[in-house]
Parts: C-alpha cells; sequence; structure tokens
C-alpha cells in the first residue's frame, strides 16, 4: 500500500471508530436519526458517483436501485420471514443485477449516452414503480415493517440501524477510493473524458461500465434495505420519488463527482442543511435554497467544491511556457518489458462505406516490422477512415485485418490496442482532466505492454522523456501547447509498447524545428522494429522518411512502391495535378 | 481593388494556419488560389468571409475593415461563401437552401428575379427544388451551393474546392459555370485542388505552401515554375514529371 | 371487456388529455430540437402559468382569457431571460439538463411556498360544461385546449416552414456558421426561440389550471410523458409533437380504461424506454 492509501486507510478506520464509539456510549434519538440519515445520503450519493461521476453517465435512475432494495426488504421480511440481515445481501444482489441488465442492454448502444441516458434512467424509476404499485409486490398499501424483528447490536432499534448505516457509508467511501486508484476507476476517468479513445486505447469500456453501474446499483440497493426498516412503513409514492435521483445528483456535483470524497462532503452539507429545515415552509424553502446552491456550483464551479478547494492547494502552472529546449533524443536507457514478438501488419481487400458514401474500396496494404509506410492522397480519399478501420474503431463490411497470424477486424477496438496497435489522432485527443502523466501511464495499463500501476507510471516517464515532456509530466493538456500536445499524442502512442503505429497528420501544425524533432523520434521508434504506417500531407517529410509509400485516391490504392516511383506514376499525377499539363 | 488581403495571419487556438497571407482581387477578376493539402487555402478562405477570426493583418473589402465585423454581417458586404464540402442544410429543400442564401434583407427583395437566375444556370435544380437538399447527388449538391452563393447577389464569391468529390465531367461542367457567372462581373476567388483547371480559368493566382503565400502571377508564368511540380508532387527540381 | 360506449369515452378523454400533452411538448420540442438545450425547467414554467391564472383569477377576478393576455408575454420576456443566463454562462447541451432540474426544484418550492401544498382548484363557470355527441360526454374546457394546441402546432409549424425567420432557425440548427454566413444572426434567434417556447408553457399553464387540480407535485407527473411524447414526435416537429401527445394519451387512456388504471404511467414510459433504445440516428 502507498503512502497515500495508508494514510486514508487510518483517517476512514479513526473515523469509523470514533462514529461507533459514539453510537455505542448512546446518543440521544434526535442525533443518532440526524447521522443515520447523514450515513444513508453518503452511501447514496457515493455509490451514484461511481459511474455516473467517474464515467460520466450520469443516471438519473439511481432511486430505482434504492427502491428495489427497500421492497426486497420488506418483501423477505414480511412475507418470507427472512432475517434482516440476509435481506440486506438479497437487497444488495437483486439491485446489483438489475443494473447490471440494464447497463448489458444499454450501454451497447452507442448514442445512449449524455441527456438520453439520463431520460432513460429516469424513466425506469418510474416504470419499475408502477410495477410494483400494481403487483402483489405492494399493491397500494405499503408494506409495514414495524413488526420485524431487528438483531439487537447496539441498545436501541436506532442504534443498530445507525452502526449499520456508518458501516455501509465506509464501506462505500472506502471502495470509492479503492476504486479510483484501481484500473477500473482508471478506465472510468478515461471513459468520462474520451470514451471512443479510451476504448481504442484498450480500455474494456463495457465490461467496466457495466461493473461500475451494477456495483453502484448493488450499494443503493443495501441503503434501501436498510431505509426500510429504518422508516418502517413503506410506499411507491415516497421511495420510487424524485427525491433520490435528484438529490445524489446535487449532492455528488456539489461536493465534486470526480472525487471519491466529493459526494460524501455534498451530502453532509446538503444533508445536514436540509435536516435544519424540518418541517413545514421551512423545509420547502430549503429545498429551493438546496437547488439554488446546485445551479450555481453547476454554473461557476463545474468541478464541484472538494476539486476547488484542492486546486487552490496545488501550485499553478504558467498559462504558455515557452517551448521547453527539446532534449536530446538519445536512445532510451534500458530495454523495457518485451512484449509479443514483432509482425507485420497486413489490411487485405477492405472495404468499408458509410450510408451511401463508399469510403473504402478493396484497400490492401502491408507494413512490416521496421518499416515506415507513408499514405497519401488528396482529400476524403480514405486514409484517416483506414486508420480508423484498422485500430477497430469502425468495423470492416468486408476484407481482413490482421497483425502477423492474429485477426483483428473481427474484435473490438480495445482487444485490438491489446494486441499491439496504437494510433494518434490528426487533432490530438488526450484526456482532457488527466494529466500528461496519466494520460501516457493509461496507455500502458491498458495497452499491449499491460503494467502494474506502478510500472505503468515509470514507463509514462520514460516516453515523457522520449518525446522531450519530462517537465510538463504533471501539466494538464489544456496547459500545453499544440506541440506539445502532437507528442504526448505521440508518447501515449508508444507507451502500450505497441508492434504497429498509426500515425494520423502528426506533422501538420508544427514549425520548421518542431517538424525535425518529430521526425528524428519517428526514426527512433522505426529503429525499435516497430511497424509505422504514417498519413501525411507534408509531401516532403513522407518522402524522406518512408520506405514505400501508398496512394490513396476515393477510396482505392492507385499506386505503391518506392517513394519517387509511386509519386511520378501516371495515375497519381492525374490525380494530384489533374490530366499531365504539358510545361 | 475590391478584397485586400494584408499579412493575415490565422490560427486554430495555438496552431498557426496561415502566415502573412498578402493578395488582392480587384472587381471582376478570377483569382485562384492552389497549394497542397493543408496548405491552409480554406482556413484563409473561411477568416475572408468571416467564419473564423484572424489573429492579425488587415483584411479589407472596398476598404471596409472586415475584421471589425460581426461573423453575420460580413454577407451584408457583398461577400458570399461556396464552402469546402459544400455544407448546405440537408433537412431543407433546395428551394429553401437557395433562399436562405438571400437572407439578407437587401438581398431579399431581389428574391424572385436571382431564383429564376440561378434555375436558369441550373435547370436541374428547377425540377428538383422541393426534394431535400440532402438527397441530391454531389453534383447537383455543389451546384445549390453555388446558387445559394449567387443568392446572396455577391460582389465577391468565394469558392472552396468546388471540384471536390466530382466526376470530371461534371467538374467541366462547373468550370463552365463559374465561366458565366463571371461574365456577369462577379468577382471570384478561387480555391482549388484542380490545378489544370484553376490556372486556366483565372487571370491570376497565388501558390499557398504550409501556411505562406510563396508565389502569385498570371497562370501562364506560374506554369512554369517548378514550384507547383514540387509543391503538388514533392519532386525535387530537375525531375522529370512527365510520364 | 368494457363497454363501446366506455371505449368511446375513453378515447375521447385520451384525445384530449393528449392534446395537453401535445400543448406541453411543443414548447419542449422547439427549445432542445432548435437550440440543443434540454429545458426541463419547461414543466415548471407552465405549472407556475397554471397556478399564476389561478390566482389571477381568484385574487383579482381577472377572466382566464385576460389573464393570459397578461402571463403568455410575461413568460416571453422570462423565456428571454433564461436564455440570457445560459448564454452567459455558455451552458452546453447536458449541463442544462442539470442546470434546469435545480431551477425546476427552485420553482416547485417556490410554489409550495405561495401555494402551499394543498390542493387548488380554480373554479369557472365553464368548468362543467361540455358538449354531447351521441353517448359520448366532450368536456369543452378540455376540447378548448385540445384545439388550441392543434392550432399553434399548425401554426409553428407553419411559421418553422413558410417564415424566413423559421427558415433560418432551421437553418441555423444544423449549421450555425454557415447559416451566420449568410446573415443569420445565431444570438438573437435562440432569444426569440427562448421566449417562444416560454409562452407556450404559458399558455399551457392557462389551459392546465382551468382543467385539472393544482398542486406542485403534478410536476414531476409531466416529465416522463411529455419528454416521451418529444422523443416520439421528433425534436423541432410540431405536428409530431401534437400527434405523438394523442397517440400517448390515447393508449394511456385506453389501458385504464380496459386494465386498472394505475398501469397508465407504465405506458409513455416504457414506450420512451423502447424507443431510446430502438430508434436508430440522433433523435
Amino acid at each position: 500500500m502507498s503512502g497515500d492509501d495508508r494514510r486514508v486507510a487510518i483517517a476512514l478506520t479513526i473515523v469509523g471508530v470514533a462514529l461507533a464509539a459514539l453510537g455505542t456510549v448512546g446518543l440521544p434519538a434526535f442525533y443518532e436519526s440526524f447521522l443515520y440519515i447523514i450515513f444513508s445520503w453518503i452511501a447514496l450519493a457515493t455509490s451514484w458517483a461511481l459511474l455516473s461521476g467517474y464515467a460520466g453517465y450520469f443516471s438519473f435512475g439511481h432511486g430505482a436501485f434504492f427502491g428495489a432494495g427497500m421492497y426486497t426488504t420488506a418483501t423477505l421480511t414480511t412475507r418470507f420471514n427472512v432475517p434482516f440481515l440476509w435481506t440486506l445481501l438479497a437487497a444488495g444482489v437483486l439491485a446489483a443485477a438489475l443494473g447490471a441488465g440494464i447497463g448489458a442492454v444499454v450501454f451497447r448502444v452507442k448514442r445512449l449516452r449524455g441527456e438520453l441516458f439520463g431520460l432513460l434512467t429516469l424513466a425506469i424509476t418510474f416504470v419499475l414503480g408502477t410495477i410494483v404499485l400494481n403487483t402483489r409486490i405492494d399493491g397500494g398499501p405499503g408494506v409495514f415493517l414495524s413488526a420485524v424483528p431487528l438483531p439487537r447490536l447496539l441498545a436501541s432499534p436506532t442504534g443498530t440501524l445507525y452502526l449499520l448505516g456508518l458501516a455501509l457509508a465506509l464501506a462505500t467511501v472506502g471502495a470509492a477510493y479503492a476504486i479510483g486508484r484501481s484500473r477500473l476507476g482508471f478506465g472510468l476517468f478515461a471513459i468520462h473524458d474520451d470514451e471512443d479513445v479510451a476504448e481504442v486505447e484498450g480500455v474494456p469500456t463495457f465490461r467496466y461500465k457495466l461493473v461500475a453501474f451494477a456495483l453502484s446499483a448493488g450499494i443503493a440497493g443495501v441503503a434501501g434495505g436498510i431505509h426500510a426498516m429504518y422508516v418502517g412503513y413503506v410506499t411507491v409514492g415516497e421511495t420510487f420519488s424524485i427525491t433520490v435521483p435528484l438529490y445524489v445528483v446535487l449532492m455528488s456535483v456539489l461536493g465534486g463527482a470526480r472525487h471519491w470524497l466529493g459526494p460524501a462532503v455534498g451530502a453532509t452539507l446538503i444533508a445536514s442543511s436540509l435536516y435544519a429545515f424540518t418541517g413545514g415552509q421551512q423545509a420547502v424553502l430549503g429545498r429551493a435554497a438546496v437547488a439554488l446552491v446546485l445551479v450555481l456550483v453547476i454554473l461557476i464551479l463545474p468541478e464541484g467544491v472538494v476539486p476547488a478547494i484542492l486546486r487552490r492547494r496545488r501550485p499553478s502552472m504558467p498559462a504558455v511556457e515557452p517551448a521547453p529546449a527539446l532534449e536530446s533524443h538519445d536512445a532510451v536507457a534500458g530495454e523495457p518489458a518485451a512484449t509479443a514478438p514483432a509482425a507485420a501488419l497486413v489490411a487485405h481487400d477492405v472495404w468499408k462505406a458509410f450510408g451511401g458514401i463508399q469510403a473504402l474500396r478493396g484497400v490492401s496494404l502491408q507494413v512490416g516490422p521496421g518499416e515506415i509506410v507513408g499514405l497519401v492522397g488528396p482529400n476524403g480519399s480514405g486514409k484517416t477512415t483506414l486508420i480508423n478501420v484498422i485500430s477497430g474503431h469502425y468495423q470492416t463490411d468486408r476484407g481482413r485485418i490482421a497483425l502477423g497470424e492474429v485477426t483483428l477486424s473481427t474484435r473490438p477496438a480495445h482487444e485490438v490496442a491489446g494486441l499491439g496497435v496504437s494510433r494518434t489522432y490528426q487533432i490530438p485527443r488526450p484526456f482532457v482532466h488527466l494529466s500528461a502523466l496519466d494520460n501516457v501511464a493509461l496507455a500502458a495499463t491498458f495497452g499491449a505492454a499491460r503494467c502494474s500501476p506502478g510500472q505503468a507510471r515509470a514507463e509514462a516517464r520514460r516516453w515523457l522523456e522520449f518525446t522531450g515532456l519530462r517537465r510538463r509530466a504533471s501539466a494538464l493538456p489544456h496547459e500545453l501547447n499544440l506541440h506539445e500536445r502532437k507528442f504526448l499524442e505521440l508518447a501515449r502512442a508508444l507507451a502500450g509498447q505497441p508492434r504497429v503505429i498509426l500515425l494520423d497528420e502528426v506533422l501538420s501544425g508544427l514549425n520548421p524545428g518542431e517538424i525535425a524533432s518529430a521526425i528524428g523520434l519517428i526514426r527512433q521508434i522505426q529503429a525499435r522494429g516497430v511497424a509505422i504506417l504514417f498519413v501525411e500531407h507534408l509531401l516532403r517529410a513522407v518522402l524522406a522518411l518512408s520506405d514505400r509509400l501508398v496512394v490513396l485516391n476515393e477510396g482505392e490504392v492507385i499506386a505503391t512502391g518506392s517513394p519517387h516511383e509511386a509519386m511520378r506514376a501516371a495515375r497519381v499525377v492525374e490525380v494530384y495535378l489533374g490530366t499531365p499539363h504539358v510545361a | 481593388m475590391l478584397l485586400e488581403v494584408r499579412h493575415l495571419s490565422i490560427a486554430y487556438g495555438d496552431a498557426p494556419a496561415v502566415w502573412d497571407a498578402t493578395l488582392q482581387v480587384a472587381a471582376g477578376e478570377i483569382v485562384s488560389v492552389i497549394g497542397p493539402n493543408g496548405a491552409g487555402k480554406s482556413t484563409l478562405v473561411n477568416a475572408i468571409a468571416g467564419l473564423h477570426g484572424a489573429r492579425s493583418g488587415e483584411l479589407r473589402l472596398d476598404g471596409v475593415d472586415l475584421n471589425a465585423v460581426a461573423p453575420h454581417l460580413v454577407c451584408r458586404q457583398g461577400i458570399a461563401l461556396v464552402p469546402e464540402g459544400r455544407r448546405l442544410f440537408t433537412r431543407m429543400s433546395v428551394e429553401e437552401n437557395l433562399e436562405m442564401g438571400c437572407y439578407r434583407r437587401e438581398a431579399r427583395r431581389a428574391r424572385q428575379d436571382t431564383l429564376d437566375r440561378v434555375y436558369r444556370l441550373f435547370p436541374i435544380l428547377r425540377e428538383r427544388r422541393r426534394q431535400l437538399a440532402g438527397s441530391l447527388s454531389g453534383g447537383q449538391q455543389q451546384m445549390v451551393a453555388i446558387g445559394r452563393g449567387l443568392m446572396a447577389q455577391p460582389r465577391l464569391l468565394l469558392l472552396d474546392e468546388p471540384s471536390l468529390g466530382l466526376a470530371p465531367t461534371i467538374v467541366e461542367q462547373m468550370f463552365g459555370i463559374i465561366r458565366a457567372i463571371h461574365a456577369e462581373g462577379v468577382a471570384i476567388l478561387l480555391v482549388e485542388q484542380n490545378v489544370p483547371q484553376a490556372l486556366d480559368i483565372a487571370d491570376r493566382a497565388y501558390v499557398l505552401e504550409e501556411g505562406r503565400v510563396v508565389a502569385d502571377g498570371p497562370p501562364s508564368i506560374l506554369r512554369q515554375q517548378s514550384r507547383i511540380q514540387q509543391a503538388y508532387l514533392g519532386v525535387r527540381d530537375g525531375d522529370d514529371v512527365n510520364r | 371487456m368494457p363497454s363501446l360506449t366506455l371505449l368511446g369515452q375513453a378515447l375521447v378523454s385520451g384525445v384530449l388529455a393528449g392534446g395537453i400533452y401535445g400543448l406541453l411538448a411543443l414548447g419542449l420540442s422547439l427549445s432542445w430540437g432548435l437550440l440543443r438545450l434540454v429545458n426541463l425547467a419547461h414543466f415548471a414554467l407552465a405549472l407556475l402559468g397554471a397556478y399564476l391564472t389561478y390566482q389571477l383569477g381568484t385574487a383579482l377576478h381577472l377572466s382566464p382569457w385576460l389573464a393570459a393576455a397578461v402571463i403568455v408575454p410575461a413568460f416571453f420576456l422570462l423565456g428571454c431571460g433564461l436564455h440570457a443566463v445560459f448564454a452567459y454562462f455558455r451552458v452546453t447541451e447536458f449541463t442544462s439538463l442539470l442546470v434546469t432540474f435545480g431551477l425546476t426544484v427552485i420553482l416547485e418550492s417556490l410554489i409550495q411556498w405561495f401555494w402551499t401544498a394543498d390542493y387548488r382548484r380554480y373554479e369557472t363557470p365553464y368548468a362543467t360544461a361540455s358538449l354531447r355527441v351521441g353517448p359520448l360526454f366532450i368536456p369543452t374546457l378540455e376540447m378548448l385546449a385540445c384545439l388550441t394546441a392543434a392550432v399553434l402546432a399548425l401554426a409553428t409549424w407553419a411559421w418553422l416552414r413558410f417564415s424566413y425567420v423559421g427558415k433560418a432557425l432551421r437553418a441555423s440548427a444544423e449549421d450555425p456558421a454557415m447559416a451566420a454566413a449568410f446573415g443569420v444572426n445565431h444570438r438573437r434567434q435562440a432569444f426569440l426561440l427562448s421566449g417562444v417556447s416560454a409562452a407556450y408553457a404559458g399558455v399551457a399553464g392557462a389551459f392546465i389550471a382551468l382543467i385539472s387540480t393544482l398542486a406542485p407535485a403534478q410536476i414531476w407527473a409531466w416529465v416522463g410523458v411529455v419528454f416521451a411524447v418529444v422523443i416520439i414526435g421528433g425534436l423541432a416537429n410540431p405536428i409530431g409533437a401534437l400527434l405523438a401527445g394523442l397517440l400517448i394519451g390515447v393508449s394511456e387512456s385506453l389501458t385504464m380504461a380496459v386494465v386498472t388504471p394505475a398501469w397508465a404511467p407504465l405506458v409513455s414510459f416504457s414506450v420512451l424506454i423502447v424507443l431510446l433504445i430502438a430508434r436508430p440516428g440522433r433523435v
């Protein structure tokens, strides 16, 4: 465990023991209740943030899982006389299964992000509520739990619930912290910033979202089970209302949805202020005040309170730094972990259409290890499409793409990345909330190298050094200039220890000095035996670097061969200059 | 001088796209801008049309400083853009697209007349006037885009890669139409990948390479320059480019 | 199996209810489709309009039509004001959902503070009037609401289709930069649209005051249904919104007649869910 981990674990333990002791000693019922409510909201808000905060999929349906948990406990205890604590387990499992089921369907559909996902989850809450209301689960009159025996952990019934609530809250916050530091968390943060790029860098996005959603739902379910006992009388109207979905969003956004402690802070603040406003007209104004705070926070502090505080303590980076003197690019010291043997990239008869437009027509090419193949052609000839298809971002309509013996074209993008294919983007797409170091470390974690977290950071530092960005490791992407962002793209592409790199216009926008630097880097990459496919408009550079050239026009390969041969082929001249012009 | 561009620099965020560009278009002239992909031609044209701001330099139409004019007011000065990739309003009909061309109040009055002229120039559009613009072929869409530009009754028409993605016969047609438009007295700034056509039609031409104007002059002179061959094919001086 | 008369009456109530859904969906469909902002507060605005109509009617004895004449223009300005805030803070499509979520709660709380959570009923002489067509009863007020919805939907459609402003709005929604290149002032259009959308909420509110019993929590009852209507009808499609409203209203009503009433909400939400998952391309 790292120093940070140890400190957090100790802090949580101390807080937990202190609060538990408080409960054992015996608090007045009002305070026990008050604290229980806060624990419950902490668990709910933090669990919500596992998917919605970390990965950015804002769910408005947390109430559905909470309600499912409440009714599971209510039904099992009253109708089947299952001991209360066992029902909590059932509640968690059922809610998690519900979450997993919904996720399995919804996460497959690419368009269902952002507000559509929010609407969908909102609808699910109401559907579930209606079902519960109309079947024997509730049927209308609600469920009374007052007769259900409660295990006596403490002197009073509220005391027991207090302890259970405390345990759940601690466990959830601890889980949020642990996940935030794990591969899962890393992947979720990347998904938040740019899901498509995360997938291409090797993050198994579908699986991770599903796990986060199921976990989040499960915890909400357990919270619901406990709460059923607390209120003693469960009705559909109170359970499947807008309150839970609304408040968890408010609390997490206020505190900072991306930080493990954010939702807990937000929950404490909001639950306390609401409790202070109990009863009558005051409660109403309290709600309005809370909502006003939410609106202001979203408008002014879109990241939340906790990150705003943390930012104040972080030494600020100057907005624009003069480009650091390009460091010498000697061969990187020490050989990195060896991965699979070098192999050739082969594309055979690849076809791809979008709607009515045939973007690729039977494109075939090959790139051997240590070879640099230039891919050129007029605008709209299909160069970027080809790269997207090879990296797995799009599926081919027809044809096969393989790396050595392994077929790539049938696999999802994250698997393709895992097999050793990396790419850069024409317009750099870094993960905007991750530092330069973390951007590169992500690729090291999820790419072919499959590094452990510690290894990944070391690898990341090595590649940042290679591209001259060592001093910018802790900078955020928006603090980097274009040249640095392009080189960050390059470092990220390299960190996965790829066997094939697809470079999409990596030189555009750079000045001649930077171009020379980049060319030097590319040669070094070539020297390590990586196969490079290199799209570029800067013909001088392409011709200087390429071993072979492939010329595309309107989705077809019209010439291949050595650079000069290819460019002089009649067809190519015709395409670029029109019918050969007699001077 | 109708259009005066002096030492214009344009950037996307911090990525410079055009450095120190200087060019002119006189009333009634056709001027071509040629250069390889990524040279900054579209950026330049978009800046002139007001779609994108310039970082520094002068941009004047008939003396009026365009840098100080809000984007939606640029067309009032008499500039119309036929953008790269056409950028039609695909969910609107052909005729509605054309009508959007004369949205500005002064042009709206002459709507029917201008519409008739455009339909005379492009008879097939009259047939398809109620069709959704997104459902037309590439060549027809290009006609709509040009028509839309003409509806604005511009003094200066900016054409960005009108031949992109079109079959050679359609391209011939397109350039014939550009000549016809020119004959009516409209000044034209043409950006083109298709160098021979671009040079044939132009009174003068500029060569843009990596964001800078590297050559200009009458087409006859430019054609002689190996610069052009270099820019497009990357072959060095002295290489034989033909066959 | 219920009688034909019962079914017929259910059909009638369904159509009438659908009219109100359509009326509510109209404003939302416009702003979401053309401005790309999700305005959850639309419902709260409508309810506010309802309460204001009620208040002006009971306290100042203004006839509902006079009240509407005051409220609708006021709401237009309110809509413009709301957009000014959005524009100033550069609110995106997704942030707009959160911000308006918050606004909804604020409005709901304010409504509850002024008018308490007690049910309010605006008693007017027309409340009990109804038309008799054969064995079926058609309440006049609701019919009027439905007709207004139809008229507004058609008028909006015509406005978008035939007027220059309407065309500019559609062009701007698709490619704001190109529309600007031909003279369309996107900012001004956005204010106009926001205002119109809010004004429609005001109109819906006036009818809601006349027809239903008012309670602050009403807001949430509509959210799911109306979003379903907007999505089914297609964004920025006024006629579509009306037809979708009718569709949902009728299917809910028939469900209520044939099965138990409590299953009704299931219909709209389920349709919404299915559509969100199955419908190809951007909504």
